[in-house]
């Protein structure tokens, strides 16, 4: 799979919101992490990203066609697991009359793969925040996209479910697709293969290791932290 | 799936149908001119009884009238609930409804003829809803879905008060009488041509829906989850409006307004098949035309004078909603 590369790429919303311009390129099996103060703009760059907010300027070579997902709790169905996450699999049924036992057949292997195969039957609205992320990550499996772009993709969940989740956008990306998760769960951002940190000073890429240091997590939010994530101190 | 689901999915529709068509020789077989239903099959080979022949021919457009109706709008208010994600949404959800009623007055203030007022309460229908989504397009909001509604509440509020106005020009003694029976809903007036005529459309709408399915589980999901699933949400989503403003648009112009078809028959259907599109919309399909025919039935069930359409689908429609809901929200 391709990976992605951002030429210049001015992310913006209305007449007034920018952000600075980026140059990156996010190789294949890449996590990079997106961290910022609330209302920075890190939504607005994923779903430029995504290609549902035009670019102000620049532009996005080689992305193939992105997959986006929201925040936990965000997308509500009615009907059954299943159902939902053979729907990742309507971009080859475009003109088709109905989906297929194969999309079905792959849906149910994505969900056994993420270890929710027993919830296929239930609809989805009746399932926890957790149960849902991991159901909507399945799907990414099943749609298959080569660019993954995940809205806080732990918020909301218990421990266990954010390790099962992490677990997940891991065996995403190992699989050589590109996963760009904006979060606020440091300790996630520190296991990323790189940062990007859109803060009131602009935007920094880096490792980790720099882009987590308490100066820099000063200068992003404004609070003081007792040690960095990178080297297993906790955050207080 | 298990084995029982799998047989309760294969054996629903072929029941629903079933049902349908057993209510059908039911209403020609009871009441006035009724007549047994093998009397009835003989008629329709054109073999039957000069009986089966007569009630055949009189009731015969009148019921095919009702079916199509009750399916049409049942069809288009499941297509709006599911598009919208809004259990309120029904059929005159883009102004549909008030539009074909100004059209349909407007006709019958100016003197033209039955084929008439059904051709201008049809376009009326359709030129409400397509200002609905004018003006909606015009909206720059994130999903369009808000902005639908809202503009679907003007274009009928401006209907609707092009109707009030419609009224009060009326002749009240000759010309008012019509409007309001009009308004009120009856399947009475139709004739086999325009029975048929309202099928074709029906037809195509309901084709339109059902072909969507799937795609319209992914609308309901929100513009943003559509595109990023990889499909043209937008020419879609108006695909299906225009699908569903067709068949309510031929409801109305055959049968006048009549409420709350819409909104019930998806909720009952949705209690029996889930809230797929595939199967949510034939299935409310099938339970608006029962409905339907069970309606025009009560409405010559009292007496000689018969009972509005539109009346009755509200004074039995209401109270079974309540019963609905009721129901369903003890369930979960």
């Amino acid at each position: 799979m391709s990976g992605l590369r951002l030429k210049g790429l001015v992310a913006g919303r209305g007449k007034t919101f920018r952000l600075p311009p980026l140059d990156l390129t996010v190789e294949p099996g890449e996590i990079l992490a997106l961290i910022g103060p609330n209302g920075v703009g890190k939504t607005t760059l994923l779903k430029t990203l995504a290609a549902l907010l035009p670019p102000i300027a620049g532009a996005i070579v080689d992305a193939g066609a992105p997959a986006w997902l929201p925040p936990p709790g965000a997308v509500s169905a009615g009907f059954s697991v299943l159902h939902l996450t053979a729907l990742g699999r309507a971009h080859l049924r475009r003109w088709s009359p109905g989906l297929t036992p194969d999309d079905l057949d792959a849906a149910r292997g994505a969900l056994d793969r993420l270890e929710v195969g027993d919830l296929a039957d239930r609809p989805f609205d009746r399932l926890s925040s957790g149960q849902q992320q991991l159901v909507l990550i399945a799907r990414l499996f099943v749609q298959d996209a080569p660019v993954c772009l995940l809205d806080e993709p732990l918020a909301l969940l218990d421990p266990a479910h954010a390790q099962a989740v992490e677990a997940a956008i891991r065996a995403l990306a190992a699989e050589g697709r590109v996963v760009i998760a904006s979060t606020h769960h440091l300790p996630f951002a520190a296991r990323a293969d790189r940062v990007l940190a859109v803060g009131p000073d602009g935007i920094k890429v880096g490792a980790p290791a720099e882009a987590l240091t308490p100066d820099r997590i000063r200068a992003l939010f404004g609070i003081e932290v007792s040690g960095c994530p990178c080297c297993g101190q906790a955050l207080s | 799936m298990d084995p029982v689901t799998r047989v309760r999915a294969a054996l629903l529709p072929a029941g629903l149908v079933l049902l349908v068509f057993a209510g059908a020789l039911t209403v020609l077989a009871t009441g006035p001119l009724g007549v047994a239903p093998d009397a009835l099959l003989a008629a329709v080979i054109g073999q039957g009884s000069p009986e089966a022949e007569l009630a055949l021919a009189l009731r015969g457009p009148r019921l095919l009238a009702a079916l199509t109706c009750g399916a049409a709008l049942a069809g288009a208010g499941a297509g709006f609930q599911i598009l919208f994600r809004n259990p309120l949404a029904a059929p005159d959800l883009l102004g549909v409804s008030s539009g074909a009623g100004l059209g349909a007055a407007l006709a019958l203030l100016l003197g033209a003829g039955a084929a008439l007022v059904q051709g201008a309460a049809f376009v009326g229908g359709l030129a409400a809803g397509g200002l609905a989504v004018a003006c909606a397009t015009l909206t720059r909001s994130g999903d369009g879905r808000l902005a639908l509604i809202l503009c679907g509440v003007v274009a009928g509020a401006l209907a609707s008060a092009g109707l009030g106005l419609v009224v009060i020009a009326a002749d009240p003694w000759s010309q008012l009488p019509s409007i309001t029976y009009w308004l009120l809903g009856s399947f009475t007036r139709a004739t086999l041509t325009e029975a048929v005529g309202a099928l074709i459309p029906v037809g195509l709408g309901a084709a339109v829906l059902i072909w969507l399915g799937f795609r319209l589980d992914i609308l309901s999901l929100g513009d943003e989850q559509a595109r990023s699933l990889g499909l043209p949400a937008r020419p879609l989503r108006l695909l299906a409006l225009a699908a569903a403003a067709l068949m309510t648009s031929s409801a109305v112009a055959v049968a006048g307004v009549v409420g709350w078809i819409g909104l019930l028959a998806p909720h009952a259907a949705r209690l029996i098949v889930g809230e797929r599109a595939g199967r949510l919309i034939p299935a409310s399909m099938a339970l608006g035309a029962l409905f339907a025919l069970v309606i025009d039935r009560l409405a010559t069930a009292f007496g000689p004078a018969e009972i509005p359409v539109g009346l009755l689908s509200a004074a039995v429609g209401a109270p079974a909603f309540l019963i609905l809901f009721v129901a369903t929200s003890r369930r979960s």
